[in-house]
């Protein structure tokens, strides 16, 4: 691993750090997209897809609403998506079972460091109070850039964070895993899936929506079956 | 683009929008984007009494404001038209806190709970059919297309309306959008959720059967945690307790 693939993924994170909140809202920052960018900064792109696919599925229960406080994904999904790519090969649920814990514990750290950012941004808007109640328009391009750069410094120590403990973890799981690999396969999809399930019947579970869920669950089912077979 | 909507400060202040939450914080909520999204398009106040109306208007757009970020650009759109039309200060007051609730309730059905699952789950879909990066060419594709079009459409629709921004919101399409949403997203989510299977490289048959039934099991086990714990939380819990038994196996 060189420093400028270290860059790179620092960046890809940072990036989707931003996407969340801050600038510009477009998804960038949904671990489908984050995993997959990081992916090309590890340089091997369909191996971060598949990480940030899988983590895709726990993030279908986070709804980025107002002032809740919710899981960042985005920087966790991007170290994990080049993890993933640096280690190559093909898919081993036991590291994967390791780069999960970190990247799990990761978004939900990335939700309580942007509590803080919103604490430190509005320290500074008290700051600047007067100034901004006076219609000054410096003071106001002041808090808003100032929060960008807060946002931006808070992804990018995220994102470097979650790379080099989760590729300690990681590697320390794989040499030392002993149980048999179906336990691994088997919480991999469990955990991820079951999550998405619980999400899925949390929003559409009520009224209408409930009739349609089933309906593509049948669907989502019959098109399982016939891929299987063939 | 400008000249031919007539909008002053039409594109700094789209371009604008796009960092509405920037300064995020849990006293004015969005207030400080929303001043610094219609700086552009107040700057014809500048002109008027020696600049006062212009600090005047911009610390009133700073103060508190809250709604779901795409569709902010309604509301930035018809404060800053009442701002250009010297409407009384109370009144503007009154406009900004009247679209507070729609707009938020608005947004957050139409994208959080419809838009973005649904093409979240069309993007697993792909990925489960070995699309590969196309997966997320196309949800990218399809969610900015909604996106992007709701800050454009908020924007102009707002400068249009000014103090009857309330038209625009019981815009029909917007209502059929709404009406539509929620039906698609259920079924492509529901569609997309089995499917995954397929993607899961298992070692045997009888893996499938039993990753279903442990994330129905799982999914169960997250109901029931629902007020102390999110799925998050809970997933992290239970893999960490695999990964020491799986390193710890005798």
């Amino acid at each position: 691993m060189t420093a400028a693939s270290v860059v790179a993924v620092v960046g890809v994170g940072t990036l989707a750090g931003l996407d969340l909140v801050s600038v510009p809202q477009a998804m960038l920052s949904r671990p489908l997209v984050a995993g997959f960018l990081g992916g090309v900064a590890g340089g091997r792109p369909l191996a971060g897809l598949a990480m940030g696919a899988l983590l895709e599925l726990f993030a279908f229960e986070t709804l980025p609403v107002g002032a809740a406080r919710y899981p960042d994904w985005g920087p966790a999904a991007a170290a994990a998506g080049a993890l993933a790519a640096l280690r190559g090969g093909g898919w081993d649920s036991a590291w994967m079972v390791g780069v999960m814990v970190v990247a799990l514990l990761a978004a939900w750290l990335g939700g309580l460091t942007m509590h803080l950012a919103r604490r430190l941004n509005g320290a500074q808007l008290r700051r600047r109070q007067r100034a901004l109640d006076a219609g000054d328009p410096r003071a106001l391009v002041a808090v808003q850039w100032g929060g960008l750069a807060r946002d931006a410094l808070r992804a990018a120590a995220l994102t470097g964070l979650t790379f080099a403990v989760g590729q300690r973890v990681a590697h320390a799981v794989e040499i030392g895993w002993r149980a048999p690999r179906p336990l691994a396969d088997i919480a991999v999809v469990g955990t991820a899936l079951g999550v998405a399930v619980w999400s899925a019947v949390r929003l559409f579970g009520v009224g209408a929506p409930r009739r349609w869920l089933g309906v593509g669950a049948l669907a989502g089912l019959a098109v399982l079956a016939v891929a299987m077979r063939w | 683009m400008v000249a031919r909507l007539g909008i002053p400060g039409f594109s700094a202040t789209l371009a604008r929008l796009f960092m509405i939450q920037a300064a995020w914080t849990y006293e004015r909520m969005l207030g400080v984007g929303f001043g610094f999204a219609a700086e552009p398009m107040l700057r014809g106040l500048k002109r008027v009494g020696d600049g006062r109306a212009f600090r005047e208007a911009l610390a009133r757009e700073s103060g508190f404001f809250n709604a779901h970020p795409y569709l902010a650009s309604l509301a930035v759109g018809a404060a800053a038209r009442a701002e250009t039309d010297r409407v009384a200060p109370e009144k503007i007051e009154r406009l900004r806190s009247a679209l507070v609730g729609p707009l938020g309730s608005l947004g957050d059905r139409l994208i959080w709970a419809g838009w973005l699952p649904a093409c979240a789950a069309i993007g697993l879909l792909l990925v489960a059919f070995s699309a590969g990066a196309w997966a997320v060419v196309v949800f990218l594709g399809l969610y900015n297309l909604m996106h992007v079009w709701l800050r454009v459409w908020g924007l102009r629709a707002g400068w249009r309306s000014g103090v009857g921004v309330a038209g625009a919101l019981a815009s029909p399409g917007l209502r059929r959008a709404l009406e539509a949403v929620a039906p698609v997203a259920a079924v492509a989510v529901g569609i997309a959720l089995p499917s995954v299977m397929l993607w899961f490289p298992f070692h045997a048959g009888w893996e499938v059967g039993a990753g279903a039934a442990a994330a129905l099991l799982f999914a169960a086990v997250v109901r029931l945690l629902q007020s102390r714990a999110t799925g998050l939380v809970a997933a992290a819990a239970a893999l960490t307790v695999v990964l020491a038994l799986g390193v710890l196996w005798p």
